[in-house]
């Protein structure tokens, strides 16, 4: 079971991001059956992108259908999670006006892709993407990642747009993934 | 490296030694404290550790440490440096004015993080404010307490009766105000403790070195999603000579989304 983080400034340009393998077991699969369906041609470069995307369809369907949850192979796919995370900012755009809460639990959902999201009070914002639900880990989660923020922020060196490459801060997120994801 | 650099004119001004000194104490309103900011080594820190082993930013507590206090005086002489500096580089009243509020928004991008995480983060459910009255109000408090360590004297909403004061503060801001434009807001501080020391020559007596200040509620009213633009004014006072206001004109799309918001 996978988990990605991805811290976004203001102007939403990506400062960081983490992906972490937890040791938890993951949900049962199922392969979709538009999946195992793919021509042989998706065996190209694309092939990655177009099976998870291709998941979208089944995942409808499957829930019109059936209502279990389907997982694909794809699902890992570094492009498909990067537009899933930068698709749900829409989402969350419209939700930071009315809710005054920063931590927005399931703000969005994609195939098995929960997103959750986090939003400081200078308007940067945490987007995790997760598939099973643990609303607790991920609030406590995220209120470490933002002291972490906070910290760097305090730092003269570091402006609303720099890339954050502390690999102290990197050692410290990756620590509270393992603990609390 | 792709970031953006500070203008090489501005490097020297660390800010974060500017915005250290700017979070205050509630203790007393006359010592600016230092938070734990990384760049300062306290003297009262940890038992003295060699510089090898100097704990990263991400080692220290965010939490405001009664003992790391610095002096009224020491932000006095950082300040007027910090005027100096700006003025020999400027070239005119308006300029120095927009560099010093660059200045402080820098500040308050931080200030705004740092005074909500120690508000919220121990609470269950952290909250941003999203309307604008709870955000002004909580500037004038919370801001005000946060920086100055005491909240600011204030809140005027300028009406078309405004007292003659404020309308001429308003030809002055907006030469060409147009009639249809919503009265700004203003936040008053009789007596701003980081102009206190500074006695501006009669020749510029248009400049308010409370621009800065004006930068730093820039910058909170930006992060929190209220765009404006903020300006300060002297607007002394039989009483009050240092009387100062800090004038927010808030951009339209703000107001649209606040009106849509009320119903």
């Amino acid at each position: 079971m996978s988990h990605h983080l991805f811290l976004l400034s203001p102007s939403d340009t990506p400062l960081y991001n983490l992906t972490h393998y937890s040791s938890k077991p993951a949900q049962p699969t199922s392969t979709s059956p538009l999946a195992s369906n793919l021509p042989s041609w998706s065996t190209s470069a694309f092939a990655g992108t177009l099976t998870a995307l291709s998941g979208a369809t089944s995942a409808t369907q499957a829930h019109h259908v059936q209502g279990g949850t389907v997982r694909i192979g794809g699902g890992q796919d570094r492009h498909v999670i990067q537009m899933i995370a930068n698709a749900s900012l829409d989402v969350i755009e419209e939700v930071v006006r009315k809710e005054s809460i920063m931590y927005l639990k399931s703000v969005d959902k994609f195939n098995e892709w929960t997103v959750s999201a986090f939003v400081t009070p200078g308007n940067m914002k945490f987007v995790l993407l997760h598939e099973a639900r643990n609303d607790d880990g991920i609030k406590t989660f995220f209120n470490e990642v933002w002291e972490l923020y906070v910290k760097t922020m305090l730092n003269p060196f570091h402006t609303a747009h720099t890339p954050i490459r502390s690999p102290v801060f990197d050692a410290r997120v990756r620590a509270s993934a393992k603990k609390y994801l | 490296m792709s970031y953006a650099q500070p203008h090489p004119r501005f490097s020297v001004l660390s800010s974060s030694s500017l915005a250290s000194a700017e979070h205050l104490s509630t203790a007393s309103s006359t010592r600016f404290s230092l938070s734990s900011a990384p760049s300062i080594n306290t003297a009262t820190g940890a038992p003295a550790k060699s510089p090898a082993q100097r704990p990263s930013i991400y080692d220290r507590p965010l939490n405001k440490a009664r003992a790391a206090e610095v002096s009224a005086s020491a932000f006095a002489f950082l300040f007027s440096e910090v005027v100096q500096y700006t003025q020999k580089r400027v070239s005119g009243i308006n300029d120095l004015e927009r560099r010093l509020n660059t200045l402080g928004y820098r500040v308050g991008t931080r200030v705004l993080e740092l005074m909500t995480w120690r508000n919220e983060a121990s609470s269950k459910a952290p909250k941003r404010e999203i309307r604008f009255l709870p955000a002004l109000m909580s500037i004038h408090t919370q801001l005000w307490r946060a920086v100055f360590g005491r909240p600011a004297d204030a809140i005027e909403k300028s009406v078309e009766n405004a007292d003659e004061c404020a309308s001429a503060l308003l030809q002055r801001a907006q030469p060409m105000i147009l009639p249809a434009d919503p009265a700004p807001d203003m936040i008053i501080d009789n007596d701003p403790p980081i102009t206190r020391h500074i006695s501006v020559p009669r020749d510029m007596s248009q400049l308010s070195c409370s621009s800065f200040t004006a930068g730093v509620v820039e910058a909170v009213l930006d992060g929190l999603g209220f765009p404006a633009r903020v300006t300060a004014h002297n607007t002394p006072t039989d009483q009050y000579p240092a009387r100062t206001t800090i004038l927010i004109k808030l951009e339209k799309s703000v107001l649209d989304r606040e009106e849509a918001l009320k119903m």
